[in-house]
């Protein structure tokens, strides 16, 4: 009997209904759409129709909508374009990483986080900044909304895509192409008010995005945002259905189980639990081996040896750490076959 | 009873606590794993155990 393969990674292959357009982009989209020729307008329409769907899923007007080569830059220009002279940063210890890069060149605090991923915000004043995720990465945790933040907000949706409304007080947001199954090297970055905000970098204009995108890659990244999001609406109850089995499976077949937040504090396909004294290398390692890829938080699997700071920040058991990705396109079927292996796999790690 | 676990990465040292535990009440453990310090903080909470932290990489744990 061969074995099954699964991917419960964050990282998935392009989406196939991107995959089977990106020829055909880079065949209409290769000229610099800002050039008056026949071909740059081709380009130009195919970047307005791009716009037009993603000011339509992440709840921005078209104007709104800017493309970056690197998304990573975002965060810098999301935070350090709504500082000004006298701003404090606020931000939180389960940000990521980026973020902590940011805030270690400016006035900041950091603030502390509880299991369920609340913060207490300070009274700001207006020219302060936040920076606010809309749900964490890592374990999927839903952020309560920056109501009674009376500063600015960047908010990083890396990890909640189009599934989850910008609070209404954002001021700058981010969007990561890979969410959503799209082409990886494309951001999406949006600033609300343009009065309050000034491009970090050093540029003659006030451009927001002095990178070259490549227009194929948005249009092909509108597609996949555009088929993900249907299907991940279509498939929510068994996406729900399939995250609330896999917890009461943990908690109830498998003992010492540490799970991140509860299945209606989350982002139902995201999911992060650490089984006490298990090392998470050979976890993954038999999984992988067992046909199933899957990713951890754990230090060991680390490139630095640390373990999560999300993890740790939020009081979570950081050794034998797994973090599940659900797909649109996962079985239940998968989901099963996967609980059984974990389960072997974990009681023999801990024989 | 003194554990020395320096050097030894995550979860070895939590493993070797929590088996030292089935034997006497108290454990003095050494570890300067970078995980040690959270996890005996999630251990604790898990388990219904305590810990102190004594000095760098140096804690005191009690079994409940």
């Amino acid at each position: 009997m061969g074995s099954v393969t699964a991917g419960f990674q964050s990282e998935t292959p392009l989406h196939s209904a991107a995959s089977a357009f990106l020829l055909d982009a880079f065949d209409r989209g290769w000229a610099d759409p800002s050039k008056i020729t026949g071909e740059s307008r081709k380009a130009a329409i195919l970047q307005n129709e791009s716009k037009e769907i993603f000011s339509s899923h992440l709840g921005l007007r078209v104007d709104q909508v800017e493309f970056l080569a690197d998304p990573e830059i975002g965060f810098h220009l999301g935070i350090s374009g709504l500082l000004g002279p006298g701003s404090n940063l606020y931000y939180s210890a389960v940000d990521r990483s980026e973020v902590y890069a940011v805030a270690q060149s400016v006035v900041s605090q950091q603030l502390a986080v509880g299991i369920d991923g609340s913060s207490d915000y300070p009274t700001a004043d207006p020219t302060d900044v936040l920076a606010w995720q809309s749900a964490n990465g890592e374990t999927g945790i839903i952020t309560p909304k920056p109501d009674n933040f009376h500063g600015r907000v960047f908010v990083d949706a890396t990890a909640s895509g189009s599934l989850l409304e910008l609070p209404e007080n954002w001021s700058t947001s981010l969007w990561n192409s890979r969410t959503w199954q799209g082409p990886a090297g494309l951001g999406i970055f949006a600033v609300a008010d343009r009065s309050i905000w000034r491009s970090p970098l050093p540029q003659t204009n006030n451009a927001i995005s002095s990178s070259n995108y490549s227009p194929p890659l948005a249009m092909a990244s509108a597609i996949a945002l555009e088929a993900f999001h249907r299907e991940y609406q279509e498939r929510q109850f068994a996406l729900t259905a399939m995250g609330a089995k896999i917890r009461d499976f943990l908690l109830t077949e498998i003992s010492s189980v540490d799970v991140a937040g509860t299945l209606d504090s989350t982002l139902p396909h995201l999911l992060s639990f650490s089984f006490l004294y298990v090392d998470a290398q050979m976890l993954v390692r038999e999984l992988d081996r067992r046909g199933f890829a899957i990713d951890s938080g754990s230090a060991c699997n680390s490139s630095n040896m640390e373990p999560s700071h999300v993890l740790a920040a939020m009081g979570l058991l950081t050794h034998g750490n797994v973090r599940l990705t659900l797909q649109p396109q996962t079985t239940e079927e998968q989901v099963d076959q996967l609980l059984v292996a974990i389960k072997d796999v974990v009681l023999e790690l801990r024989s | 009873m003194e554990l020395d676990c320096l050097g030894q990465r995550c979860p070895i040292p939590i493993i070797k606590l929590a088996k030292a535990l089935r034997e006497v009440n108290e454990v003095v453990l050494l570890s300067d794993d970078p995980a040690t310090e959270p996890d005996l903080l999630a251990w604790s909470r898990m388990t219904g155990n305590s810990f102190e932290v004594l000095a760098t990489a140096t804690y005191l744990v009690k079994r409940n």
